[in-house]
């Protein structure tokens, strides 16, 4: 997050507005790990090449939602005493990273959009997501359920939200016409899935 | 005994008409009594029994429903979690995801083989079907029992019996998890015979699975053999009516109760299994309770038959006994005892018996004496009461009789010799007088006084006493006929008789009377009996006599004037019936009757010639000499003119 407000801020702060997203859950409580993304109506942004590291710490993928720029590599650097073997048979990347400790030599490029479902085989009750967007504008929301894009070029966006749980249909795009250093502000109430069962 | 009316006698006791034998009757009330109560318990006991082998038999199908309940849970627990664990398998997984339909119906065969699952299949999660090993075909098509998978959506699995093919399978419905759920996996095992014998073998009941969505029910899986299981799909409907209890059921003969258990939510499948115990295996052991009943029962009536015949018999046996004695009673002998054995009703019967004995013999002993001493027909009379001890006058027969030389005859004899001689006489006339209705008053020496008409007068006596002076006259002449072939003196008879009007009574002291008669009349038929010596002949009756008796041949003898009696009296010799007397004799009795005439009309000559020409002829020697002898005092003393012909009898 610091390369990515580093580089927005670093790409000319001056024309560049912000997107205040507010996300709260079915019991009116605030939601974490929603992502919310604007997709900008013009050609797709560039990739901004930078790795991005899904770690195992405590038999957990951490973060356990990710969210990525197609095409971005992500390493799963292995902070556990144990091996683990990370493996997705999501459509966008389907990968396995077969018993290993330590940082797999090679990062996964996730080059497909969508979103992906990370597991380990050894591991049932890990769980992670990673989200591949066509674009570099994205945020995820904290415990607060607030999720800030920043440095958005002025334009038209549709605005997407996403959530591992999200209940389906998810709720449609937002267009939304950002000026230069205007912060908007938008607001969601989502329902989710019921947690799947553990098993 | 001094019942005035013999014919009517006192009545004691109750008449039962019913006359089996109180032995068998006895044996029949116990035997019968017994069979009753051991009829009744068996029924009892069976009753009870029976009720109990239902309850057992029906808390062992619960407990057996329990079981089977828990195997059901077990089992799909069991496969849910081999399913489970297939489904994670990696390669499993990597199969799924390559979505490659052949790929994955491949990996699916593997797998189910792996867990002896009859088929396997993968669902998407939009519910249609991606394959299915068991048909390959339904692949693209959404998936039949979209309420398990529903199921597993909020549960995270599933597992119910449903219908495949019209084969009944348990199916087991897991996700495919990668982590999240990719699919879901069914895995299906088939409920077939080797199951259904699975669980009996666990829960020790025949186990059967219906479909009762079919009418009739179909038994899809069973343990029950063939013969039975038409029965069983006929009661099915009734089964499950009484579900969950269990109900008795008739399977091709035997008795079960039948328990179902529904395997599913009835709303989704309406199948059953059904548990059955045979109730002749809950009776197990009331047969062998049964048998050791029947052998006590055999035991308790053999005994009681055995009892009860020993105690009958002891009943019946001294009244049988009893009987014998009152036949032997009967019969006239009484000398015998009653064994008094068994009850005490029984000893006094038998002690009362015995004293009745004791009386009957003491009474015909009684009358046995009276008979002798006096006469039967007296002795029967005065035991029976007939007879008024007090005198009466009669008019009555006296006949006396004479063994006129037994003297003689008793000289060339030994004492016991002649007794004995003596006795032979007196039982031969004794004999005729009472064959001719007579009693014996009393013997008197060596001879007899015998009566008719007394004590009981009755019609025809005198004609009987003139019929019996002439049987003794002819039954001595016998007698002397067999006396002479042994070489002793032939006795002769005589016999008076008379028919007058005499007292009849008992005569002497309170302590010992005698019957008898008394009176003139009675003098005059000994005095009668004393003249045959003096004329020679076997009878002399008196005029009476003579009166009263018909179809008599009579001689007339003489007319003799007792002593101190001024009438004198005719007197008569009896010779026989009319018609047994020959024409020959009947002229000399007629010349003899015209002999007597001549002489009682004083005709001396005439009669005297008469006499003299029959003074040769046989029985009339004696008589015509006495004649000639009147005659001969007549002619020297010519008699009085109011001479009556008699003779006038001085001696005593």
């Amino acid at each position: 997050m610091r390369f990515l407000l580093a580089t927005v801020l670093a790409s000319g702060t001056l024309h560049a507005a912000t997107l205040d997203v507010d996300v709260k859950g079915p019991d009116g409580k605030p939601l974490a790990d929603a992502i919310a993304y604007a997709v900008p109506k013009g050609p797709a942004p560039a990739l901004r090449k930078r790795e991005v590291n899904v770690q195992q710490v405590d038999k957990m993928f951490v973060p356990m939602v990710t969210v990525v720029q197609t095409g971005t590599p992500v390493n799963f650097p292995n902070r556990d005493p144990i091996r683990h073997h990370v493996y997705s048979f999501s459509a966008p990347k389907p990968f396995e990273l077969k018993l290993y400790a330590g940082t797999p030599m090679a990062p996964i490029v996730f080059d497909k959009p969508g979103e992906v479902v990370l597991g380990c085989n050894i591991h049932d009750q890990m769980l992670g997501f990673i989200l591949v967007v066509d674009t570099p504008y994205f945020a995820k929301s904290g415990a607060d359920g607030k999720a800030r894009i920043e440095a958005l070029p002025a334009g038209e966006y549709d605005v997407m939200l996403w959530h591992p749980q999200l209940a389906l249909p998810a709720p449609a795009a937002k267009p939304l016409k950002l000026r230069a250093d205007e912060t908007n502000a938008l607001s969601y109430a989502v329902t989710l899935r019921p947690s799947p069962p553990k098993r | 005994m001094a019942n005035p009316d013999i014919d009517k006698t006192t009545p004691i006791g109750v008449i039962d008409r019913r006359t089996a034998r109180l032995q068998d009757r006895i044996v029949v009330f116990f035997v019968g009594l017994l069979m009753v109560v051991l009829l009744a318990s068996f029924w009892m006991i069976h009753l009870t029994v029976e009720r109990t082998a239902q309850k057992t038999v029906r808390s062992e199908l619960e407990g057996s429903a329990r079981v089977f309940k828990y195997l059901l849970e077990l089992n799909s627990q069991k496969f849910l979690a081999a399913t489970s664990v297939l489904t994670k398998d990696f390669g499993f997984r990597e199969a799924i995801a390559t979505r490659d339909r052949d790929t994955i119906l491949s990996a699916l065969t593997n797998h189910a083989a792996r867990i002896n699952a009859s088929g396997m299949g993968v669902i998407g999660l939009d519910g249609i079907v991606v394959s299915d090993s068991l048909s390959p075909g339904s692949a693209g098509k959404p998936y039949p029992f979209a309420d398990l998978i529903s199921e597993a959506g909020t549960r995270g699995d599933a597992s119910g019996i449903r219908l495949i093919g019209g084969k009944p399978h348990q199916i087991i419905i897991v996700p495919v998890l990668a982590p999240l759920p990719i699919s879901w996996v069914s895995i299906s095992f088939a409920v077939d015979d080797a199951v259904a014998l699975e669980r009996k073998r666990l829960t020790s009941t025949d186990i059967t699975f219906v479909d009762a969505s079919t009418n009739p029910p179909r038994i899809l899986a069973t343990t029950v053999p063939v013969s039975r299981q038409a029965d069983l799909a006929k009661s099915v409907a009734a089964i499950l009516k009484a579900a969950p209890n269990a109900t008795r059921v008739n399977l091709a003969g035997d008795e079960f109760e039948v328990l179902s258990i529904p395997l599913e939510d009835a709303r989704r499948a309406p199948l059953h299994a059904l548990l059955q115990l045979s109730v002749e295996e809950g009776l197990e052991n009331y047969k062998l309770l049964q048998v050791v009943m029947l052998f006590l029962a055999a035991i308790c009536i053999g005994t009681t038959l055995l009892g009860s015949i020993r105690i009958a018999r002891r009943v019946t046996r001294p009244i049988a006994a009893l009987a014998a004695a009152a036949r032997e009673i009967e019969r006239g002998n009484y000398n015998i005892t009653v064994n008094s054995t068994g009850s005490f009703e029984i000893q006094q019967l038998a002690s009362a018996f015995t004293g009745m004995t004791r009386g009957l013999a003491e009474r015909d002993n009684m009358r046995d004496i009276l008979g002798k001493v006096s006469s039967h027909q007296v002795a029967e009379q005065l035991l029976k009461g007939e007879i008024e001890l007090g005198g009466v006058e009669v008019v009555a027969s006296v006949m006396f009789t004479d063994v006129r030389n037994f003297t003689a005859l008793a000289e060339k004899m030994t004492p016991t010799q002649s007794l004995a001689l003596l006795n032979e006489f007196l039982t031969e006339i004794s004999r005729i007088v009472e064959e001719h209705e007579g009693v014996v008053d009393k013997y008197i020496g060596d001879g007899v006084m015998a009566l008719f008409g007394a004590p009981v007068p009755r019609e025809g006596d005198t004609q009987r006493a003139v019929q019996a002076a002439l049987a003794v006259r002819d039954g001595v002449r016998e007698l002397g006929k067999r006396l002479a072939k042994r070489g002793l003196p032939n006795p002769e008879v005589g016999c008076g008789l008379n028919t007058s009007n005499m007292i009849a009574g008992n005569i002497g002291s309170a302590t010992r009377l005698n019957y008898t008669v008394l009176g003139d009349g009675v003098n005059l038929a000994s005095r009668f009996e004393g003249l045959t010596k003096r004329y020679h002949v076997p009878i002399v009756a008196g005029e009476r006599t003579h009166d009263q008796s018909t179809g008599i041949v009579w001689r007339e003898i003489d007319k003799v004037r007792v002593h101190g009696r001024v009438k004198p009296e005719r007197i008569f010799e009896p010779l026989g019936a009319v018609g047994s007397i020959d024409r020959y004799d009947l002229d000399r009795l007629q010349a003899w009757h015209d002999a007597l005439e001549h002489f009682r009309g004083r005709r001396w000559a005439v009669a005297k010639a008469a006499f003299e020409s029959l003074s040769g002829m046989q029985g009339y020697g004696r008589l015509s000499e006495i004649y000639l002898g009147y005659i001969r005092d007549l002619s020297a003393t010519p008699p009085p003119p109011d001479w009556d012909g008699a003779f006038t009898l001085y001696e005593k």
